[in-house]
């Protein structure tokens, strides 16, 4: 069956592809605008400079500088290391067939939920502060989309168009 | 194939009210609004002690204070408007408007943006808790060696000096918890679109601090630490007598502390085109000039540091290397002015607060720039070397420059913060009040340099008198007069005439297009940059 698109989502955060008239996909994904070898280059040219001057004062006698410049360089590694490791976080919803599928991408897990499409429900669920948690529920299992990478009225959004495909909004 | 996943409450929108909501918040909204009330408060204490000062300058003799408690004033006075009062406040700024700027939800790492904050708390008390100390006869006081820790004077410190170093710390773990944040913001969560060439001047200007940040915090805290080991571990880092060097303390500082100079004053040089050019409603002038002017002056900032101190003997190239070096920053710093001056150049002005301040800021700014040529001259240095000539200078750059920008900032975004309108007479008041006062407070410290009248000594000669009471005078209206601007704040935060979306006629860049207040998340569609 070939896919053709059927709805771009004004957020470029998300990615929405129908795979056919009734087959339907979103993917939610952070937005990085640095690739991973950039990362790598940002933190090596933080390294050698902040090294460089470092060892110019270990040098001078001063070697108490070093521990706290490698400290530091340290600090900044893990910082873009973590963000290297959830820049391909996702979630998405893929609808196929009799088949509704919610998979979750966090780091190196990844963890999947397949509801029977005509058993599913879509729930919004009012969370303090006025926003709307959307959750999807089948047989006592209940799980949630959007919580990252979504704003609520992208949930709300979505909750309408998954209305139309799976169930009714409660 | 199928797994569990359960749902549960999202934390990030669950977001707790009341006191809790400020501890815990990682909202970069939130975070910069705490660095702002915090830096403002500090701004106040930091006030008070140089009136303190000021008021035993009044007439010669001692009056007021004793030489001892003089010296804590002072010295705590410089620590903590550079570090609590103008670091904090560019902070807030950052953590307010880097995000909406650049598109972006929030900042990277919104965990360690709430520690970074929590950690000034604590350092501010370490800062001023001698005072109180020395009230119940704990201790001799604050640190007393001035702001630069100089030794051997800092080793034979009391108390205070172990909990400025302490205090140190903590501010320099809070910058660079800071810096890294803005690093990783400004590189990876631009806008799609948002090339590096497209970053708001704001952006630019932060980005170098935080490099700067970077580069010499690392410098200070080994020094500090240092000289925290010669106190009380036996060690002879700055010891003569063991074998150790008491300028290498000094190149240490400084290294430091001569990038601190444009870690407080680039913030301000990135949002202030964008102010210009707002009451000017002309296209900044320059852009590219201007970015790299920036890079420009960060880059040579590490590479001067010595004119601090070119008194204390060094050979003859050195001298000369560091004075030419340092006259070079007049280069890329021209540009600049260039570029502020064009932005403006036949623009159709208007004159409300923030523009005021703006202006003002050009030729206060100006003023402490070129003071600064003076004292770069080697042989000019030699005479006006710990004298008020240098008292005048850098607070032509640093309140000119760093507090009179930080205040154009807070009238140009206060609107857009509250999503109220601050009391436009009162803001102007407020700016002619202050650009009168300082100067007033200021320009006699020129003349009394220019006459010899040495910093840091709490009596004189019966010649400086009547510049010194006019300073004095001076001094009292500028800082009675800020109380006008925290009073227009409150004002401000708690209601008046309502904000539009855009606020200002010729406002430009992202954080315009959001509501006045911006909603909790900031961005309702991811912008995209054309």
């Amino acid at each position: 069956m070939k896919s053709r698109p059927i709805k771009r989502w004004p957020d470029e955060e998300r990615e929405a592809v129908a795979l056919s008239a009734v087959d339907y996909r979103i993917i939610a994904k952070p937005n990085c605008s640095l690739s991973s070898k950039e990362r790598l280059a940002v933190v090596v040219l933080i390294a050698c400079f902040s090294l460089m001057i470092a060892t110019g004062f270990v040098l001078a006698g001063a070697w108490l500088v070093l521990p706290f410049a490698g400290l530091e360089i340290m600090a900044i590694a893990a910082a873009f290391y973590y963000v290297n490791c959830h820049s391909r976080d996702y979630e998405s919803i893929t609808i196929e067939g009799d088949k509704l599928a919610i998979e979750k991408h966090s780091y190196k897990q990844t963890s999947e939920i397949v509801f029977n499409r005509y058993w599913a429900r879509v729930l919004l669920r009012d969370l303090p502060g006025g926003d709307q948690a959307l959750l999807l529920r089948s047989h006592g299992k209940e799980v949630e989309f959007g919580r990252h990478f979504m704003n609520n009225d992208q949930r709300l959004a979505l909750a309408k168009q998954l209305q139309k495909r799976v169930g009714v909004i409660h | 194939m199928s797994y569990s996943a359960t749902a549960s409450h999202d934390e990030h929108h669950d977001h707790p009210t009341g006191m809790m909501r400020w501890l815990t918040t990682t909202n970069h909204k939130d975070i910069g609004t705490m660095y702002l009330t915090f830096s403002l408060i500090m701004f106040l204490v930091g006030g008070f002690m140089i009136l303190c000062v000021r008021a035993e300058l009044f007439q010669p003799g001692l009056q007021l204070v004793q030489p001892e408690l003089f010296n804590q004033l002072i010295g705590v006075h410089a620590l903590v408007m550079i570090f609590t009062a103008l670091m904090p406040a560019a902070t807030g700024f950052a953590n307010w408007m880097l995000p909406l700027q650049i598109g972006a939800p929030d900042m990277a790492l919104p965990r360690l943006n709430n520690w970074g904050f929590w950690l000034l708390p604590p350092a501010a008390i370490l800062l001023t808790l001698p005072f109180t100390l020395a009230m119940f006869g704990i201790g001799d006081g604050a640190i007393a060696t001035g702001w630069t820790f100089y030794t051997p004077l800092s080793v034979q410190g009391g108390l205070g000096v172990d909990f400025a170093i302490f205090s140190v710390h903590l501010l320099g773990i809070s910058s660079v918890m800071g810096s890294i944040n803005i690093i990783v913001t400004i590189f990876n969560m631009r806008a799609p679109g948002m090339t590096m060439m497209k970053l708001p001047m704001f952006a630019w200007g932060w980005l170098i601090t935080a490099f700067l940040l970077i580069a010499t915090i690392p410098v200070l805290a080994g020094a500090v630490t240092m000289l925290l080991t010669d106190r009380h571990f036996g060690t002879h880092f700055f010891d003569a007598a063991g074998g150790g060097d008491p300028i290498l303390f000094q190149h240490l500082f400084w290294f430091f502390g001569h990038p601190e100079v444009y870690i407080l004053l680039l913030p301000v040089w990135g949002f202030m085109p964008q102010i210009l050019q707002t009451f000017s409603r002309k296209p900044m002038y320059g852009y590219k000039a201007q970015v790299y002017s920036l890079w420009a002056i960060g880059a040579l900032s590490v590479v001067v540091w010595a004119h601090h101190f070119f008194t204390v003997g060094m050979p003859v190239p050195a001298l000369l290397y560091f004075m030419y070096s340092t006259m070079a920053i007049s280069v890329p710093l021209a540009v600049l002015f260039f570029c502020w001056i064009a932005t403006i150049w036949r623009g159709s002005m208007s004159f409300e607060t923030p523009m005021l301040f703006a202006v003002g800021w050009i030729i206060l700014f100006g003023i402490g720039g070129l003071t600064g040529l003076v004292l770069a001259d080697v042989a000019a240095d030699a005479q006006y070397h710990h004298t008020y000539f240098v008292v005048a200078h850098f607070h032509y750059t640093l309140f000119a420059g760093g507090i009179m920008g930080i205040m154009a900032g807070v009238y140009y975004w206060l609107p857009k913060m509250t999503g109220h309108m601050y009391n436009e007479k009162l803001g102007k008041l407020h700016f002619w009040l202050t650009a009168i006062a300082f100067n007033l407070t200021f320009i006699p410290q020129f003349f009394l340099g220019l006459a010899g009248m040495p910093r840091r000594i709490p009596d004189y000669a019966l010649q400086f008198t009547e510049f010194n009471q006019i300073s004095t005078i001076a001094a009292f209206v500028l800082g009675l007069s800020q109380l006008l601007f925290v009073y227009n704040i409150i004002s401000c935060a708690r209601g008046g005439k309502k904000a539009t979306d855009k606020v200002w006629e010729g406002a430009e860049g992202l954080e315009w297009t959001l509501p006045s207040p911006p909603p909790y998340h900031s961005f309702t569609e991811q912008p995209v940059v054309k």
